[in-house]
């Protein structure tokens, strides 16, 4: 029998696909550009995504028994679905990179600064593979308690954080300029570029299909209700300035939260409940790698090649990571421009030649149902 | 003659019967056999044969002198061989549910093995079976392994049918069905499965069978085997099958649509689908009033929490992230680990061994000596230990919390699956700090959420998230609030009435609701006008004022 996920599953998936990345080190690389408009640009970034979101769930409706590479198969034949399998591959090689700087940049500088980041790897790498070994079901399990420790994250924050908050520090709006803040939500669209892309890929196994798009969209608005808290926070309570200058600036801000006289230095219980968001990231883009891999190769299982999809984006990922300049350089730059570029032209084109090629599609669809 | 595999019936002749069961029976001392003649007068020879111990004897010598004096009554005017004596006797005698006429061998050998005793006559190849069960056995006790404050004191013994009986006492539903099975191809031991006809969830019972049908083995001695050889994660140390002592418990779980399995010869009685949470429920949680049993489950939830990372954390912060900890406690710690000669790692799995020796060695050894070996052994290997510089005393006190915590979560097994995964947490984060615990944590969390028992996860209801059962989760609502039965289960659903928060009456006489009091009663319990009246009986207790 198939894999499918509830609704609640898929927003959860949402939420937590984006939650991780986009509350440091995403608001560090727009504080270094446009300093405390940071959460104006993360709202930007966010209607976008919206937009994007909302593209591939109507692309995926049309066809909604295959994902994003089966219908470009079926409008254009086998390469041409092996070809949009290799971009999307691409894609989640690309965003491993980001994922496993996050991942280790959260780790290793505030808490192991001697480990070596193949340690860091090769976790990644065993939970990785061992979750998706089980499929979809369980990681998108995993993401519901996902957004419960999100919620207990943010809470924490806000006690620990709240009373040194100066309103001050996110005024005057848009210091920068409108275009600048705009430009700079970049960043964080491409956070959400990984959670279009998902979607392209898992929506046919999320069950009721007519609420797709009303859960698409409770996802967004969740994910920002729950991302939106830390940049406004980030700027208010470390000063922009600050937060520019530390490239995990979420992990700084929980570093100097303290609840009362008693309570501080407890960022460890804030990473233990900020775990599930990055495994999330981890499996997920483990699992879409893979699935794309499957069917380049035209296999009918993801799982033999759970392996080898890992191993190749283990080395990128420990490749762009050895170097943390080079890790930094991708994250801002190649990073933002591949994952936009593909999130953007992929589901746009796959609509354009869909609209073109409509009665050659509905007649495959209506040949397969048939058979 | 035949031989014993191929014979399925019996023959016409006693002679060549008596032969076919010595060769079945052998010459085993416990297997009885008595030679019985009705009616001198025309000679019917009878075998009786029963295994002493397992048959009730006053039963058999009280059918034997019946039979003896209605047979020769019955038989005075027969025509032998022309009438059947069985089929007279059976005419006139069948007047009792425990007697059964058989033809088969196996059957009638199964029967004797089983307590039953086997008449056979000469002249006929019928047999009589007659349920003369009957032997020793313990009687109904207070449960070992689950004790409870308030709540019922009666456990399960190892009689099946005393077991069975002991729900049915509970639940007096013509719906409660159980059914009989037999496993095992030497123990036959008899198993019986029950469930609430309306309410257990669709497909289970069938899976059930299915399962219990499926194994092939020599014998069940325990239900253990059968948890073993149905389970839905063999490979796992979760335990996905629930085992209990407790008759309320069972019947409780029946009450929620699922299955419960008796074996013979075992006070554990098998329960499926069993989910994670419920090792942690105790049945006083439910018999107290919902705020204790909600506190006490609540300390249980932390106790599970202790006693799954208690020992790792501290490691992990004491090898790895000392800057997490206070200065005060650290500088403690830190005067205490002076003299320690070994990594914190270390000494915490000797810690943890040792606490894991003294819990067996008392356990097994006789109850006086165990206690004072647990006595002795912790005031050993805690004092000494610390005095010696072995390990500090941070560390006993943190093993000791640890092994509180695990005992205090209610089952047995459940218990000892958080034990077990204790000691990989430990070494991966003794080994790996954060990184380490967090991983290793990951990892047991991934293969729980991927369990499953008789198809329901085995997380449920916290992943996949179930609102409506929350309401018997961390937190016990009280009964008039817990008004639906747990999830998947078909028919009747509801399980509590409408407006049962208990109220007392109203005592206005003069207020619009007594009048319409006996209706109200009838019509159950409205609590917006109850609130109105009570609204009332304030107003009025002011004006007296």
């Amino acid at each position: 029998m198939k894999v499918q996920i509830s609704n609640g599953m898929f927003f959860a998936l949402i939420i937590n696909m984006i939650y991780a990345k986009a509350i440091g080190v995403t608001q560090g690389s727009m504080a270094r550009e446009i300093g405390g408009d940071i959460w104006i640009s993360t709202l930007i970034a966010t209607v976008q995504g919206t937009v994007i979101m909302s593209l591939v769930i109507f692309v995926i409706r049309r066809m909604p028994e295959g994902d994003l590479i089966d219908q470009s198969e079926r409008l254009f034949g086998k390469w041409f679905g092996k070809f949009v399998a290799l971009i999307t591959f691409i894609f989640f090689l690309a965003a491993f990179g980001p994922i496993m700087s996050t991942f280790i940049f959260h780790l290793k500088d505030y808490f192991l600064p001697e480990a070596p980041i193949l340690l860091f790897i090769c976790a990644a790498f065993l939970i990785g593979t061992y979750a998706i070994f089980f499929g979809l079901e369980v990681i998108a399990r995993m993401a519901l308690i996902g957004v419960f420790s999100i919620i207990a994250l943010n809470i924490l924050l806000m006690l620990g954080t709240l009373p040194e908050f100066d309103i001050r520090e996110l005024r005057p709006t848009f210091q920068m300029g409108f275009i600048k803040t705009v430009w700079a939500s970049r960043h964080h669209n491409a956070d959400w570029a990984m959670a279009t892309i998902m979607a392209g890929i898992i929506l046919p196994m999320v069950g009721d299909k007519k609420s797709w798009g009303k859960m698409g969209f409770a996802g967004i608005a969740y994910g920002m209700v729950f991302v939106i808290m830390w940049p406004i926070l980030e700027a208010g309570v470390l000063s922009p300035e600050t937060a520019a200058q530390y490239i995990v600036s979420c992990m700084q801000m929980a570093r100097s939260a303290q609840i009362g006289y008693f309570v501080h230095r407890y960022e460890m219980i804030m990473v233990a409940f900020f775990a599930l968001s990055m495994l999330t990231q981890i499996m997920m883009s483990l699992l879409c790698a893979s699935v794309a891999m499957q069917k380049i190769l035209g296999l009918k299982d993801y799982r033999k090649v759970i392996i080898p999809t890992a191993l190749i984006l283990s080395t990128f990922g420990y490749w762009i990571n050895f170097n943390k300049n080079r890790a930094v350089d991708f994250l801002e730059g190649w990073w933002v421009y591949i994952s936009v570029g593909v999130a953007v032209v992929l589901p746009m084109m796959i609509l354009v030649l869909g609209f073109f090629f409509k009665k050659k599609l509905k007649k495959k669809i209506v040949a397969e149902e048939a058979k | 003659m035949t031989s014993v595999e191929e014979k399925n019936t019996f023959f016409r002749d006693l002679q060549d019967n008596e032969e076919l069961m010595t060769e079945i029976l052998g010459g085993s001392v416990d297997l009885v056999k008595r030679r019985i003649t009705f009616h001198e007068h025309k000679n019917v020879q009878a075998l009786c044969y029963y295994t002493d111990g397992l048959a009730d004897v006053t039963h058999i010598e009280q059918f034997i002198s019946d039979l003896l004096y209605k047979g020769n009554l019955l038989l005075q005017h027969a025509t032998l061989p022309t009438d059947n004596p069985l089929t007279l006797l059976k005419e006139h005698m069948l007047s009792s549910a425990s007697f059964q006429v058989i033809k088969e061998v196996g059957q009638a050998v199964d029967g004797i093995l089983s307590g039953v005793a086997v008449l056979i006559l000469d002249g006929s190849n019928d047999v009589f079976l007659i349920q003369t069960k009957g032997w020793e056995k313990r009687g109904v006790d207070e449960p070992q392994t689950e004790q409870v404050v308030r709540g019922p004191r009666d456990g399960f013994t190892e009689s099946i049918r005393t077991n069975t009986a002991l729900v049915r006492r509970r639940i007096r539903d013509p719906k409660l069905r159980i059914e009989q099975m037999t496993v095992g191809k030497r123990s036959k031991t008899d198993v019986n499965i029950a469930y609430i006809g309306d309410i257990v969830k669709e497909g289970l019972v069938e899976e059930v069978k299915k399962r219990i049908n499926d194994i092939n083995i020599d014998a069940i001695l325990e239900s253990g085997y059968i948890e073993e050889l149905i389970e839905d994660a063999p490979r796992s140390p979760f335990t996905t099958v629930q085992s209990t002592e407790r008759p309320d418990k069972v019947a409780s779980s029946l009450l929620e649509g699922r299955v419960a399995i008796f074996v013979d010869n075992t006070p554990f009685v098998l329960v499926v689908p069993s989910f994670f949470w419920q090792f942690l429920q105790a049945s006083d949680d439910y018999y107290s009033r919902w705020m204790t049993g909600s506190f006490f489950r609540a300390i249980r939830y932390l106790a599970f929490v202790l006693s799954l990372t208690l020992t790792s954390i501290y490691v992990m912060l004491v090898s790895f992230h000392q800057e997490m900890i206070p200065t005060q406690l650290i500088l403690t710690i830190a005067s205490g680990r002076e003299v320690v000669p070994f990594p914190v790692l270390l000494e915490a799995l000797l810690m943890e061994t040792a606490f894991e020796l003294m819990r067996e060695a008392g356990l097994r050894m006789p109850k006086p000596v165990g206690q004072a070996v647990s006595i002795v052994g912790s005031l050993v290997i805690g004092q000494a230990a610390v005095q010696a510089g072995i390990v500090s005393p941070f560390m006993v006190i943190i093993v000791a919390l640890t092994g509180i915590a695990s005992f205090a979560i209610p089952n047995y097994a459940a218990s000892f699956s958080i034990r077990l995964i204790r000691f990989p947490l430990l070494i991966a984060a003794g080994m790996l700090g954060l990184l380490g615990f967090s991983a290793m944590f990951a990892l047991l969390a991934i293969h729980a959420l991927t369990l499953r028992s008789f198809g329901e996860s085995y997380l449920a209801p916290a992943t996949p998230f179930q609102p409506k059962d929350q309401k018997d989760s961390i937190i016990r609502f009280p009964w008039w609030k817990m008004q639906a039965r747990p999830m998947g289960v078909t028919g009747d659903e509801k399980r509590v009435g409408d407006n049962q928060f208990p109220e007392p009456p109203n005592t206005d006489p003069y207020s619009d609701e007594a009048g319409n009091r006996d209706e109200d009663n009838q019509k159950g319990r409205d609590q917006s006008k109850r609130k109105k009246s009570r609204h009332i009986i304030k107003l009025k207790g002011d004006d007296e004022e």
